[in-house]
């Protein structure tokens, strides 16, 4: 009789924040097989999106997620800027990248917390939680709320960042930024979180190019995928910033990933901050949009997010896709959680694995398939044909035979 | 090791937590809380029921023949989308967010403050 | 006949069970209290002044609440095991001494068999987690066995250390003997640190608290061998970990911090207050050192603990038991 059981993770697990289910195959102590399935957390937002106008659209975008809310909300007001075709100011678009960068910070400081949480360091997370709570106040002043920014609009941005407000956030962001490199010492020199995180939840470079994982995911596996370097869009072709990879593709690889990019952040909102032009926020747009498609794209905390929007022209889209990064980050999981020659996972490590590539399954679960009505055809993206659509011109992009 | 070291100099520190409700903490004076419409202002264009996410405005007709929208506490998601569509400014974000109740009838504001 | 009623009250109340029990939760609370004052965060604050009847209200809530037995366990194993697991940890805090040099019970010998009632707590722990039919809680007891086999002769080895140490000294092997021998010096000078350092570590595997939490870990297997427990099962089990602490905490304060000495020299009722007191507050200094090492590492692997155990911690407490015996008999004959 074999000796392997499977052991369910999820859709109820402490070690989930939202619903999936990752059945584990288990050989005594080791895993080594893992099975996914999503879809718990579908809630239509695409089809609601077809009855509502476009500025109702960005409220609801806003809340396809919870962390990285603002994300989508910008993808799609730059898929309809696209659409329309006109340039937004140019204050806008500073404005939107502080917008976006904060979050980032705040992003990668709750996962930090909760990746502490996973391996048992509560301690930790309390501390980490505690220090997002300045950003978040931060982000309060500027936008007026904590989590659902509502900051950006077709043509723009809402609220104008006065001076004051942009000094107080610079004196916020330097106690930050001590805190974090204290943090970053913390987690390269303490035995504990080495022991727990070395060697533990590996993806190699080749997989994770042949898997299309993204985001930090990707860059901690030595792979320089980041939409803001690739495909510059807001301020971040006058910002100048770092790409952060790190070699050794494991779980500590993509810690550091994290807390290097929450540095450069903060370095990024300092920059925009300073280079801030003057003029108007935002450029009045009609409410009715002409016929066309656009695409949104960004790096959100998790990866690259697309927006594809198509219009039939009127109020309302005709179709609105959305690909959240946590889509592509989860079909490496089942190459991770697989035990292979030396490389044994145990049970204890598939909670930090599986966060290491911060799921946020709120984003993930969108329709799969595409129809086009007025010709009757329906197809489903392969991977490799989206590859080929966005990876085309990077070097290091193989063609595949 | 250090962590040792960090987590003994935490110990004398004061709290961290606010003891609410006891202590709150003040919010922004731009914080988007619940709305306020001025109905002596509105002129019962339904801009703001048509821009609003999630159909917490709905216009209702008085008994002397003006429109005024009707305010589901419920249902708003505080965006503040109305206040930026009133072609009047009639309509204005407050900071009050402490908005739970048990009385199902104070979710529901109607025009010119009388409730059922 | 009144000598047996003293002795029969004695045991059910002080300082018997109903004070070990309280004990037990007042200590629970300190535990709290302290863990997140580590963290910058205030503990339990509303039930009772300073939150003090939190863990109480804890227990009670439990009690109270439905108690569900899911198909296909093994239902007598199953009931049976919560009362055992009290009434053996209730058991082993009868040898402490509390209000004088010796406990209720107290025999030549009764170090070793407070070391066999350790084991006996894991192998509740074992069949617990066997007896739920689900596959969270067979994980997480084979995890604990497999944690037993790493901390228990470190364990062994520092209670006997203490013992060693006290029969050079004219100690004999029983706690009442370990505790007379340290009325003019505590037992944590000299070699014996080395020995309490090891307590602390195999205590902390022992009540399965970070960084040896690795039966119950609560992010990878839901609640370890706890899983199927709820409600008045749920709240035995609790109790019974608690006065497990509780137990530890003291069996540390007696075997390297002296127990209640210098408490019994006070004659008559002074004494047995001012040994209570002097043994709660010893106990209570070990607790603070286990929530320190629990506040500031994370959760360990179960092969790293294993070999951590079995690299580091059995050849050092080999080590000292070696010097604990060969010590005193060295100075004896050196001062001969």
């Amino acid at each position: 009789m074999s000796s392997v059981i499977d052991v369910p993770v999820g859709p109820q697990h402490p070690a989930l924040k939202e619903p999936l289910n990752i059945t584990c195959y288990v050989d005594g102590e080791q895993v080594v097989g893992a099975k996914l399935r999503i879809g718990y957390n579908h809630r239509g937002v695409e089809k609601a999106g077809e009855y509502q106008t476009y500025i109702q659209n960005l409220y609801i975008a806003e809340r396809i997620c919870g962390i990285c809310g603002i994300v989508h909300a910008f993808d799609l007001a730059q898929a309809t800027e696209h659409i329309i075709g006109k340039e937004i100011p140019r204050r806008a678009d500073y404005l939107r990248t502080i917008g976006l960068e904060l979050n980032r910070v705040h992003s990668h400081l709750l996962w930090l917390g909760v990746a502490a949480h996973e391996i048992g360091f509560d301690t930790l997370f309390m501390y980490v939680w505690r220090d997002r709570e300045a950003v978040m106040d931060v982000i309060e002043e500027f936008t007026g709320n904590r989590v659902t920014y509502a900051l950006m609009t077709i043509g723009g941005v809402r609220r104008d960042l006065p001076q004051e407000k942009a000094e107080k956030m610079l004196r916020v962001m330097d106690v930050l930024e001590e805190k974090v490199k204290k943090y970053k010492e913390m987690c390269l020199n303490e035995r504990t979180i080495r022991m727990r995180c070395d060697g533990v939840g590996i993806l190699r470079e080749e997989d994770a190019i042949a898997l299309c994982a993204v985001g930090p995911t990707t860059r901690a596996s030595n792979v320089p995928f980041d939409v803001r370097a690739d495909d510059p869009h807001a301020a971040y072709d006058e910002i100048p910033f770092k790409v952060i990879t790190y070699d050794t593709c494991d779980v500590t690889a993509r810690i550091l990933v994290r807390i290097d990019e929450t540095l450069e952040s903060i370095n990024i909102i300092r920059e925009a901050v300073k280079k801030m032009p003057s003029g108007p926020i935002r450029v009045r747009l009609p409410r009715a949009v002409p016929a066309g498609e656009g695409v949104g794209r960004t790096e959100a905390p998790r990866g690259e997010v697309i927006h594809y929007l198509r219009s039939a022209g009127g109020e309302r889209p005709f179709r609105w896709k959305v690909r959240a990064p946590t889509l592509a980050n989860l079909l490496s999981i089942p190459v991770m959680l697989t035990s292979k020659g030396d490389y044994v996972v145990y049970i204890a490590d598939v909670p930090i694995a599986f966060a290491s590539i911060d799921p946020c399954l709120s984003c993930t679960d969108r329709a799969v398939k595409f129809v086009d009505v007025s010709s009757g055809k329906s197809w489903v993206w392969t991977f490799s044909q989206i590859k080929r659509m966005y990876w085309k011109d990077k070097p290091y992009w193989r063609e595949r035979p | 090791m250090p962590i040792f070291r960090e987590v003994l100099s935490t110990a004398p520190k004061r709290r961290a937590t606010l003891l609410y409700p006891f202590e709150r903490r003040e919010v922004p004076s731009d914080y988007r809380g619940k709305i306020d419409i001025n109905y002596s202002l509105c002129v019962g264009c339904g801009l703001c029921v048509k821009e609003c996410p999630s159909q917490a405005l709905e216009l209702v007709t008085l008994p002397d023949g003006s429109k005024k929208p009707r305010y589901y506490l419920a249902r708003c998601t505080f965006c503040a989308q109305c206040a930026e569509s009133c072609p009047r400014n009639a309509i204005k974000s407050t900071q009050i967010y402490e908005l739970a109740t048990y009385n199902r009838r104070a979710e529901v504001v109607e025009p010119c403050g009388t409730s059922r | 006949m009144i000598r047996e009623l003293i002795d029969i009250l004695g045991t059910l109340l002080f300082p018997g069970f109903l004070f070990f029990a309280a004990l037990g939760l007042f200590f629970e609370w300190i535990d709290r209290k302290f863990y997140a004052k580590l963290q910058n965060r205030v503990g339990p604050l509303y039930t009772g002044p300073w939150g003090l009847l939190q863990p109480l209200a804890d227990f009670v809530k439990l009690m109270a609440k439905e108690d569900i037995v899911p198909e296909g366990v093994a239902t007598p194993i199953f009931s049976s095991i919560p009362v055992f697991a009290l009434a053996l940890s209730l058991f082993a805090t009868l040898f402490l001494p509390v209000c004088g040099p010796q406990g209720i019970v107290s025999f030549p010998g009764d170090v070793i068999v407070l070391a066999v009632v350790l084991t006996f707590l894991v192998i509740l722990v074992f069949l617990a987690g066997l007896s739920s039919a689900s596959r969270y809680p067979e994980v997480g007891s084979e995890r604990a066995v497999l944690q037993l086999l790493g901390y228990e002769i470190p364990l062994v080895a520092s209670v006997l250390g203490a013992a060693a140490v006290t029969i050079g000294l004219g100690g004999s092997l029983s706690i009442e003997g370990i505790v007379s021998a340290q009325q003019n010096w505590w037992g944590i000078l000299g070699i014996q640190a080395l020995g309490f350092a090891i307590f602390l570590l195999a205590a902390q595997a022992e009540l399965e608290r970070v960084p040896f939490d690795i039966p119950e870990a609560e992010t990878e297997i839901v609640a370890g061998w706890a899983t199927e427990y709820s409600g008045k099962k749920l709240a035995f089990l609790r109790l019974a970990r608690d006065v497990e602490l509780a137990f530890l905490c003291g069996l540390g304060a007696t075997l390297f911090l002296g127990g209640p000495w210098p408490g019994p020299l006070v004659p008559g009722l002074g004494g047995v207050i001012a040994s209570t007191i002097l043994f709660v507050i010893k106990s209570i200094v070990v607790l603070l050192l286990l929530t320190v090492i629990r506040a500031a590492m994370s959760r360990l692997r179960i092969d790293q603990m294993v070999n951590f155990a079995w690299k580091y911690l059995v050849p050092l407490s080999i080590f000292q038991l070696l010097l604990a015996v060969v010590t005193p008999t060295m100075v004896r004959l050196l001062t001969l």
